[in-house]
Order: structure tokens, then C-alpha cells, then sequence
């Protein structure tokens, strides 16, 4: 299809220096964008949030998203299901399906993935990557598809999920290898599935800057990597299925630069220091969620502009995916409303800006490629730092990343209200509350806590086979113990009708944990004495 | 004269915590002291800590609405304990009508995130403050 402006002039898909010097689009080491895919039906993957209530409820909305032009899937678990924990534990009660979906066992899969056609969207999850796995795997099975073609990613982030995510209660040496037998599980199984979505979102909602979001990114990818090599896997059988997730923030030529960057020290790593040889492992694929902490629960119709900002970004460095937060985000996960606004950004970016017909139209600027240049630099050299602290395993375990981000936590806080940050309607142009009601309603419209849903799980876990689940989780506790990969254990756990609760407390008791940390106080579970003045 | 001595707590499973960090430096930069509890507080057990620490304020950061049945029964743990620490919570999640149902429910202030950071401490030094009137104790700390 020939691409034109609108008064008409043809356009190229990639422009070059005079005389066709300098990098090209799709080349070694890909600052200007991945190998490009043909097959995809749009310039990116174009999905939205969402997740509440059980999983019928959010397989409603999935519909609905999909419904109106979303090209993929992202669901997000509530804060029981990301802690491991089933609805009816009693400190998970009050939080059942407020915010994300409540997935504890096999049903709630099936419920969630109805009618869905996994050939038609990518599935992915803000959920505990060896759970979303195993369900998704049964759903897979259950609809008769054929899990080698499914397509999507799980993430992970094992070195950093305890401090600034929600807390498995899981030691880091096991979160880990939960990492590593899920990526090496899709590799075997899973061809078309990225199994690796290295996320430094979750951690960067910190407040990190974005050299310090990509070496913390870095040093963890580069962790996980030595040890799948280390397992005797070659790099070529799992680096072309792993990806980034990445945070954009406001600031938007260094956004664009960190992408760029990022794909390049990416391209570099993978083909100078672990030897990849294959095209697609060298060219790391990049989604990307706008930035939730940017938004603003002042003036809420602002986000919507920031949004669409950040989005911006996003398509001129060359995503794959991406996701808006929604309007509403500093209030709840999103409402019909704020599902569509962020969607219709993208569509209107795709099909009205033009912005992505041409591949990295910003390249060749002075000012941006000083800027990735200088990032790159900057991110390398604080790898190098990181790294040459010692052990991240034995840093994680010791609280030398909690620190960094509760100092970013600190700092983020601490530059707005000194005003060395300007975020409009909060320290700049600000509002009396009775005068900012615009978007104000449909913003706090609160989502009720789905007990009727931990009800169903109580007569369900009464009604269950009980020698089918003692056998599933007995495989559980084997795996876990033992050496073996444990993903078969757990999907088949959770066909046998065990629950993720379930699950997690056998793996802790398999480890010689107490199965129920919550039954167990820790006195310093955070870094709560620093603050004692 | 002893410190103003704020407790500080995420109750239940909510797990966000850049709103209370970033309020633990706000306060402790007013020169108070500051106890923050980290995550996986229950309405009992922030009661105890903060009884046995002789907290003059207790404050609970707010980002998921399990707060709605947890703060009151915090506010019940410290009554049934004897002690009269007030309870203050602050979040964006708090809507307007939450707000005044917390308020009805003995919490003495409510936080939302248009509040500035001068009417935060003003509020924190007075609660403390007037408690420390009503309440005399040992010096020591």
C-alpha cells in the first residue's frame, strides 16, 4: 500500500542520511526499530487494562474491548491474586476483585478466556507469570487450541516482585527459578509465546528516572539470561521470545531515546557477550504502559491529555504494544469509559496522525540521537555499577533494591512538592475542589468488593474431589522440592482443582517455610525503622 | 518537650506504598518523629504497635478500598484497648462520601491527595498536641 500526506506526496517507509549512510530501520543493532513483523494488522499491538469482579465480569469486558478494535489482551489480577492468595483467606476478603480480576483456580480461567479467540489477540496478564501460565495453558486446552500457537507474554521481575509489587512471600532464589522453569517451559512448548516480558514497569512506578528504570531492567534480564544459559539452554532457543515492558513517563524526548537506546544496548548484549546469532534474538521486542504514578487524581480529564502524550512517544520510537493508563487511574482500575478514551488515542494516533507511517521518523535529529547515545552510556556504566555490587539474588534477599526504591518513592514525592517538577493542577495551576468536577463522577466511581464471588470459591474448595487435589499438590510439593521444572506440577495442580493459595503454601511448606506468612508477623517486613527519626 | 510521635500504616493487602513513604519524609522533615509499619498491618495489630509505642497519631495510607471496613475497626481496636490515639488516613481512593462516613466512624481527619503539605503537619501537630494535653505521661522519649 503506497503511504502519502495528505497534499499528496508519496512517502517512504524508512528515510536515511544523504547518500544512504548511517543505520537503517530493522538493522544491527536496531536503534531505529525492531525487525518488522508484516503480518501485523496494525502498526502495533493495541490494548487496554482491565480486570474487575470474577472472570465473568472481566471476560465482559475483555468482549467489549475487543469489540471495539482492541488487538490484544491485557488482564490484571486483584491484589489477592498477584499476593498468591485465594478470596477467602481472611486478610484477602475485603479486596476480592476491587482491583483486577479474581483468579485463584482453573474455572476462573476458563470464565475469563470465553469465546476468546486466541488465534485473533495476544494474551497477556499482570498476573504471577507461573499461574497466568498454567491457566492459560488450560484454557487453551479447554478450547481446543493448540497451546504451541497461542500467542502473548507472561512477565516477570523476581529479583524486585517483594518490594515494590505485590509480595508472593516466596524467597528470591525460588522466585527466581519460578521465573526461569516458566520461560524454559514456554521455549519448549510455547514457540510463538513470549515467554520473557522483562517488565520494569511495575518497579519504575517508583519514581525512577528512566536510566535507572533500564539498569535495574538490565541487570535483572542479564541475571535470569546467564542462568538459562546455565541450564544448558541455548541462547537462541529462548532470546527471540523475550521482550520489554517498559514505563513512559512525561518526559518525552527521553522516553523516546530510552526505547531506542534500550534496543540497541539490547542488540549489543546479546550478540558481543552471550553469542546469539539468530536476527530475532538480537531484536528485542518493547510494549510499553504509559505512566500511572504521572497521572493525577486532580483534574482527572488531564490524564486523558497526558495519555495521549505519552503515547505519542511510544509510536515514534517503534513499539509493538501498547497501553494507555487510564484516566482514572489514581482512583481504580478502569471503567468502561476510561477502557474506550484510551483506546480511541490509539486508534486516532494509527489512523489519523500518521505518525507511524514512517519507521522512526525522528531518527537522524541532533538532539535525539545525542540523547541515545548519552543514555546508552548511562545506562551501561550504572549496570556496571549494579553488577559489580555483587550477587542480585544476595542484593534482593538483603534490601539493597527495597532502599533504592523507596528512596526513588521519596524523591519522586519530594521534587513536586519543591516544585522542581511541574505537574499541572497539583503544584501549578491548581483548582479549588468544588470548581474541579469535570470527569469527577464517572473518575470515583468505586468498584464493590465481589463477595458474593468468594462465596462461589467457598462452596467450590467444600464441593471438590478431595484425592484428586491432594494428588495435584503433592505433585507440587514434589517439584518444589526437587529439581525438576515445575510448571507441568502446578498446571496439573490446577486441573486437579487446586487453588494459587493452595499452591503457594505447599510450595512454602515444600521449602520449609510456614505456609501462611500471614499467620507468621515478621517484625520488619518493610524498611519501616528507617523512618524512625 | 518530647516529639509529636506519628504512627504511620498500609492496612490488609494493599500494597502501594509511594503515598506513605513520601508522607513519612514530609513529616519527618517537620521535625516529628515517624514510626511507618510497612505493609500487612491489621486493624489489631497496628492498635498494639501503636499503644506500645505511645503513638500520639496513628496515620493509615489509603490505595485499594478494603480501608472502608478496616479503618473503623481500627479506630474500634484502639477504643477497646483503652487508648484515645486518634486516627487519621489519608489516599487518592477516598471519595467525598467515604470521607464523611470515616469521619462519623471516630477518625479525627481525612487526607485526600489535593491536601498541601503545611495543612497536613498543621492538623498532625494539633492532634498531637491536644492529646498530649489531655494525656500526661512520662517523659522519656
Amino acid at each position: 500500500m503506497s503511504i502519502k500526506t495528505r497534499s499528496g506526496l508519496p512517502l517512504q517507509r524508512v528515510y536515511m542520511a544523504e547518500r544512504g549512510e548511517g543505520e537503517r530501520p530493522g538493522e544491527f543493532p536496531f536503534t531505529r526499530g525492531r525487525l518488522s513483523n508484516p503480518h501485523t494488522r496494525t502498526n502495533w499491538i493495541q490494548r487496554e487494562l482491565s480486570g474487575e469482579g470474577d472472570g465473568r465480569r472481566s471476560n465482559e469486558q475483555i468482549r467489549y474491548l475487543l469489540d471495539h478494535g482492541q488487538t490484544g489482551i491485557d488482564v490484571i489480577g486483584d491484589a489477592p491474586t498477584q499476593s498468591l492468595l485465594d478470596p477467602d483467606h481472611p486478610l484477602a476478603r475485603e479486596a476480592v476483585g476491587t482491583q483486577g480480576v479474581s483468579l485463584c483456580r482453573k474455572q476462573d480461567f476458563l470464565d475469563l478466556y470465553k469465546d476468546v479467540r486466541f488465534d485473533e489477540a495476544s494474551i497477556s496478564s499482570s498476573v504471577p507469570a507461573f499461574f497466568a501460565l498454567a491457566g492459560l495453558v488450560l484454557a487453551a486446552r479447554a478450547a481446543n487450541f493448540p497451546f504451541d500457537r497461542l500467542r502473548g507474554s507472561i512477565l516477570h521481575g523476581p529479583l524486585y516482585t517483594e518490594d515494590c509489587s505485590y509480595a508472593w512471600h516466596l524467597p528470591v532464589e525460588f522466585r527466581v527459578r519460578l521465573a526461569l522453569d516458566s520461560i524454559e517451559y514456554c521455549s519448549r512448548h510455547m514457540p510463538k509465546f513470549h515467554a520473557y516480558l522483562e517488565d520494569t514497569y511495575f518497579f519504575s512506578e517508583s519514581g525512577l528516572t528512566p536510566i535507572e528504570e533500564m539498569a535495574l531492567g538490565f541487570v535483572q534480564l542479564r541475571h535470569l539470561v546467564r542462568k538459562l544459559v546455565a541450564r544448558g539452554m541455548a541462547i537462541d532457543s529462548f532470546a527471540p521470545r523475550i521482550a520489554f515492558l517498559l514505563n513512559c513517563g512525561m518526559d518525552f524526548f527521553e522516553e523516546i531515546a530510552k526505547i531506542r537506546a534500550t534496543r540497541r544496548l539490547y542488540a549489543k548484549m546479546m550478540r558481543d557477550e552471550f553469542g546469539a546469532l539468530n536476527p530475532r534474538s538480537l531484536s528485542v521486542a518493547i510494549t510499553s504502559h504509559t505512566s500511572g504514578l504521572s497521572l493525577t487524581a486532580q483534574q482527572p480529564i488531564n490524564n486523558v491529555v497526558r495519555g495521549a502524550v505519552q503515547a505519542l512517544a511510544l509510536v515514534l520510537a517503534g513499539v509493538q504494544a501498547l497501553e494507555i493508563s487510564a484516566f482514572d487511574e489514581a482512583y481504580r482500575t478502569p471503567t468502561k469509559d476510561a477502557h474506550i478514551v484510551g483506546l480511541r488515542t490509539q486508534q486516532i494516533l494509527d489512523l489519523e496522525s500518521g505518525a507511524a507511517k514512517v519507521l522512526d521518523p525522528l531518527g537522524g535529529s541532533y538532539f535525539l540521537e545525542t540523547l541515545t547515545d548519552q543514555l546508552e552510556e548511562r545506562i551501561r556504566a550504572r549496570i556496571d555499577v549494579l553488577e559489580a555490587m555483587g550477587d542480585p539474588e544476595t542484593l534482593s534477599a538483603c534490601g539493597f533494591f527495597r532502599e533504592i526504591f523507596h528512596r526513588a518513592m521519596e524523591e519522586a514525592q519530594h521534587g513536586v512538592e519543591r516544585g522542581e517538577l511541574s505537574v499541572v493542577g497539583v503544584n501549578v495551576h491548581r483548582m479549588a475542589d468544588e470548581e474541579d468536577t469535570l470527569l469527577r463522577g464517572v473518575t470515583t466511581c468505586k468498584i464493590e468488593t465481589c463477595h458474593r464471588h468468594t462465596e462461589t470459591i467457598e462452596r467450590f474448595k467444600r464441593e471438590r474431589n478431595i484425592a484428586r487435589l491432594c494428588e495435584g499438590l503433592e505433585g507440587v510439593a514434589v517439584a518444589a522440592a526437587g529439581s525438576e521444572n515445575i510448571v507441568p506440577a502446578v498446571i496439573a495442580a490446577l486441573d486437579a482443582s487446586a487453588t494459587i493459595g493452595e499452591i503457594a503454601t505447599t510450595m512454602r511448606s515444600a521449602l520449609g517455610m510456614p505456609p501462611d506468612l500471614f499467620d507468621h508477623p515478621l517484625p520488619n517486613r518493610s524498611s519501616g525503622n528507617r523512618h524512625v527519626a | 518537650m518530647s516529639r509529636e510521635f506519628i504512627a504511620l500504616a498500609v492496612m490488609g493487602i494493599d500494597q502501594h506504598e509511594n503515598g506513605v513513604i513520601a508522607v513519612a519524609r514530609v513529616i519527618r522533615e517537620a521535625q516529628m518523629q515517624v514510626d511507618y509499619f510497612g505493609k500487612f498491618n491489621t486493624p489489631a495489630s497496628v492498635a498494639d504497635r501503636a499503644i506500645r509505642g505511645d503513638a500520639d497519631v496513628v496515620g493509615i495510607s489509603c490505595h485499594s478500598w478494603e480501608y472502608v471496613r478496616l479503618v473503623p475497626q481500627l479506630v474500634e481496636e484502639l477504643r477497646k484497648r483503652g487508648s484515645d490515639i486518634p486516627v487519621v488516613i489519608g489516599g487518592s481512593v477516598i471519595t467525598p462520601e467515604d470521607g464523611e462516613k470515616m469521619r462519623q466512624s471516630g477518625v479525627a481527619a481525612v487526607f485526600t491527595s489535593s491536601v498541601d503539605t503545611d495543612e497536613l503537619i498543621e492538623c498532625l501537630r494539633a492532634l498531637s498536641k491536644s492529646r498530649k494535653r489531655a494525656v500526661p505521661r512520662e517523659s522519656g522519649r
